[in-house]
């Protein structure tokens, strides 16, 4: 990290408090290196299979490598860490849709703004790696595509790519994870990174086939907590789908409890949507910090050996 | 029901927000944006029945509470079924004065209003406060056992006593008495000497009920005045008296057990019985009538006083006028020759005496010498000349052309000759009287006042005598039951009609007895007056107010006088509860129930973080 690197660990911090700190690139460098120094390890361990040293316990770390000897004997939660073996081509399918460029509060991150700083700390942790990584950005159709690989540009050609045009009003996300499937050829991992604004049925095929195909998937889906629990500053009002044009009035305080139900419906749909393929989920709100989703990331691509 | 602030009710008005919000909820003009519509959609498609019915009891909710509010505003009153009165503050007044003792074919008015009375006692409860007020200003204050052995122990007065002052105490009991609701409750027969000219202002605000019991039509006859003639008999004398009846009243004279006369008086006839009596010394008498439907004004009390005529000397240069009066008291039996009384000029000042002016001005210095002398605390001051009237009983017509101003000796100045004064000229002291003296401030000449060449002049000279210098005497006092009387100068007890002596102070204010009779001045064992005690004449007038018109004069509500139907009656208009804390509950209940409703979802699962 940098001398202008924050004072405490970057992947624990408030996401926006963060991002106010630096560009894309620095604050990803920040959080890479604020995950590795809690993992204890250099960007070469992992969870492979030849045994290195210990660490502590972190929230999210997967229990399987939990050293239960140590935790009998000695009372102390340790995570065993193993030697970085095996290469793992990722593709990271980031959705910019105009539904991403909404925020519920002044002091938080767009939904875009916090996935963005998602993807390129995960790509940049990838790299690290040694891994290939690519990146597809998508909203009605493909806005960029940067094919796989590995080494220092591409984390580069990946930032530069963020640049690009995007906030269409729609989401084809079937499309851009068949067109992932296609610039992976091998067994490789794809992460969504999505508000997934749309019905389970529409990518159900595509995740399916991605499985089939013997890709690993994992869906992070990113919500604004005012999405989460309807908490809106706003008493009666028509509320509208900035995508589609839909309209519902309500008034927020009334039904707030309501909302909150439907939409743990819907995440748990989208969970069980998820599990049904094969594939990983996980809810992420944007006022979390990007250290627990990093976490989840990565702990997913090292079950991939 | 009533509302004690009914344009509360205005606010009711408010209740067209609630409604226009639900009727007007599909035309909200606030536009927001919120990529989430989709999970807003699909909770109205999945709870779609739920939140209409949800909207519904909120609208009603909210309207509820507006009315509830608008309700509590108004101020609501109105008796709790089935849950009592609330604490209530009554105040009876019991009206005990003479005329209350009538009876009719229904039993005696007083029995009645003391029934009605105890009505009112038998319906209270331990919280309430409750007094009785006599029309004598008792006030007995309690729960019921006291209450109601102070109704059992209520006796009628020999007068009127003061119905204002007893309704005046009663609103105070009541005002005073901390509790919410209070009424003053009047039972009275309505008589209209006592209750014609009540202050409309007595009640201070207070609520009132006025239940009025009446004896119906009795014949009453009564003794409205009586006086001995004179006042010292030796022993003998006369006894007048005046009967008012509306047919022939049988009558007898009594004068300390002893029947002296008896006879039957014509309607509007005076009595005039002449009598001779043992005996010396002060002694009570009275005139009664035989009885009749209200019996306290039968009888009418008196006091005379027997003994030999007062000596009297009439002192050289008294002048003519002094002398053939003293002559004309001899000569009739009402004085005799001796060295009792004098009367003489100032210059030759003795008590007891009766002396006048001297009729040379050079002599005034002696006079006052002489005055000082004797103890007499008067003195003569500057000479006046000029035709002024003469006021005062027994002088009344009679002119002064000469006199001296009279000037008190003693600290109490004025006080003093206020209260000694006989006779006045143009407002000043012309005749006092004292201890053992009276002084008059004109010569006993016809130059300096025509009285003693009028025919009042002996007459006058022997009331003074026999009433104010007689062995000490201080006369006769009369007074209504309970009025304040002065206690004459030299007296240091009161004899009470009852026997015991009561001590008093000399020209104290004392409180004459509630019952009629006659009481004596003492001085130390000996009797030296008399105070008599008779009722107003007014109270013999059994005439009286209607019911409403004194109800509207007192500003109280008319309520029927038989007990239980009072006692109801009393505390359903005193007893009624204010709703208006309840109201402002249960609209706290609807808002916690609008915000359960609004805000945590009504029948709603609890929302579990996934």
């Amino acid at each position: 990290m940098s001398a202008s690197a924050p004072a405490v660990r970057a992947d624990l911090m408030d996401p926006a408090t963060l991002a106010a700190l630096g560009r894309l690139e620095v604050v990803s460098r920040w959080l890479v290196d604020g995950l590795l120094a809690g993992l204890h390890r250099s960007p070469k361990k992992g969870f492979s299979v030849e045994f290195a040293e210990h660490r502590q316990y972190q929230p999210g770390d997967d229990l399987r490598f939990m050293d239960w000897k140590v935790v009998a004997r000695a009372d102390r939660w340790l995570i065993k860490q193993f030697e970085e073996e095996t290469n793992v081509r990722a593709t990271i399918v980031l959705d910019v849709s105009r539904s991403m460029a909404w925020r519920g509060a002044p002091g938080r991150l767009t939904k875009l703004d916090y996935a963005e700083r998602l993807a390129a700390a995960l790509a940049l942790l990838l790299l690290r790696q040694r891994d290939a990584v690519g990146l597809i950005r998508f909203d009605d159709g493909i806005r960029s595509v940067v094919p796989p690989r590995s080494g220092q540009s591409q984390f580069g050609k990946m930032l530069a790519a963020f640049d690009d045009a995007g906030a269409g009003q729609g989401s084809d996300l079937a499309g851009a994870l068949a067109q992932a499937g296609k610039l992976i050829a091998r067994r490789g991992m794809v992460i969504l990174i999505s508000d997934l604004l749309l019905e389970p049925e529409e990518i159900r095929d595509t995740v399916q086939g991605l499985r089939g195909q013997g890709h690993d998937v994992t869906c992070l889906h990113v919500l604004d907590p005012a999405e989460r629990r309807f908490e809106v500053a706003s008493g009666e009002a028509t509320f509208v789908d900035p995508e589609r044009g839909t309209e519902s009035i309500a008034t927020p305080a009334d039904v707030r409890d309501l909302y909150a139900s439907t939409v743990g419906d819907a995440l748990a749909e989208w969970r069980d949507h998820f599990a049904s393929a094969g594939a990983f989920y996980e809810p992420i709100l944007t006022d979390q910090p990007f250290g627990v989703p990093l976490r989840r990331a990565f702990a997913r691509r090292q079950r991939l050996g | 029901m009533t509302f004690l602030a009914p344009w509360g009710w205005g606010l009711a008005a408010a209740i067209a927000v609630p409604l226009v919000l639900h009727l007007w909820r599909r035309r909200a003009q606030a536009r927001v944006e919120f990529p989430a519509v989709r999970y807003l959609l699909r909770m109205e498609r999945e709870h779609a029945r739920e939140v209409q019915v949800q909207n519904l009891l909120l609208m009603l909710l909210r309207c509820a509470i507006i009315v509830v509010l608008a309700a509590a505003i108004a101020r609501p009153v109105a008796r709790a079924p089935g849950i009592g009165h609330a604490p209530t503050a009554v105040a009876i007044v019991l009206d005990n004065s003479l005329s209350a003792q009538a009876a009719g074919p229904e039993g005696p008015v007083l029995a009645r209003l003391a029934a009605a009375a105890r009505g009112v006692v038998g319906a209270a409860t331990a919280a309430d406060r409750l007094w009785v007020v006599t029309m004598d200003g008792v006030v007995v204050g309690g729960d019921r056992p006291t209450l109601d052995a102070a109704l059992a122990a209520v006796r009628p007065l020999d007068g009127a006593g003061d119905a204002g002052d007893a309704v005046r105490r009663a609103a105070a009991l009541v005002r005073g008495s901390g509790l919410p609701s209070g009424r003053v409750v009047v039972l009275t027969d309505a008589q209209a000497t006592s209750w014609g000219a009540i202050d409309p202002s007595a009640l201070g605000g207070a609520a009132a009920d006025l239940a009025v019991v009446t004896p119906g039509a009795i014949v009453n006859r009564a003794v409205t005045a009586v006086a001995a003639e004179p006042l010292h008999w030796d022993p003998r004398g006369a006894v007048r008296a005046t009967v008012v009846a509306p047919d022939s009243a049988s009558w007898r004279v009594v004068v300390d057990g002893r029947t002296l006369a008896r006879g039957t008086a014509l309607p509007g006839a005076t009595i005039l019985a002449r009598a001779q009596l043992t005996g010396t010394g002060w002694q009570a008498g009275v005139v009664e009538l035989a009885p009749d439907e209200l019996r306290g004004d039968d009888r009418r009390h008196f006091a005379v006083h027997v003994g030999e005529p007062p000596a009297v000397q009439v002192a050289s240069g008294a002048g003519p006028f002094l002398a053939g009066a003293v002559g004309a008291l001899v000569a009739g039996g009402r004085a005799r020759v001796g060295g009792g009384i004098t009367v003489a000029t100032m210059d030759q000042a003795r008590r007891p005496g009766l002396l006048f002016a001297p009729s040379d001005p050079i002599r005034v210095a002696d006079a006052n010498r002489a005055l000082e002398r004797a103890g007499i605390p008067w003195r003569l001051g500057a000479r006046r000349t000029g035709a002024a009237p003469l006021t005062g009983e027994g002088v009344a017509g009679a002119m002064a052309r000469e006199w001296y101003a009279l000037e008190s000796a003693t600290a109490a100045g004025d006080a003093a000759a206020r209260r000694d004064t006989v006779a006045t000229v143009g407002g000043a002291p012309w005749a006092v009287a004292g201890d053992g003296y009276v002084l008059v401030a004109s010569p006993a000449t016809d130059e300096a006042t025509d009285l003693p060449v009028r025919a009042a002049f002996v007459p006058w000279i022997d009331r003074l005598v026999s009433q104010r210098l007689v062995d000490g005497s201080t006369g006769v006092s009369t007074a209504v039951p309970g009025a304040m009387v002065r206690v004459p100068a030299g007296v240091d007890g009161l004899e009470l009609a009852s026997g015991p002596v009561r001590p008093v102070a000399a020209e104290e204010a004392i409180s004459a007895p509630w019952a009629a009779g006659v009481a004596f001045w003492r001085r130390g064992a000996t009797r030296v007056g008399a105070l008599v005690v008779n009722a107003e004449p007014s109270e013999s007038d059994t005439g009286r107010v209607t019911v409403d018109t004194l109800a509207t004069r007192l500003g109280a509500r008319t309520v029927d006088a038989a007990p239980d139907g009072l006692g109801r009656a009393v505390f359903a208009a005193g007893g009624a509860r204010s709703w208006s804390r309840a109201l402002l509950i249960l609209a706290l209940l609807l808002l916690a129930s609008e915000w359960l409703v609004a805000g945590r979802g009504f029948g709603r699962r609890t929302p579990v973080e996934r």
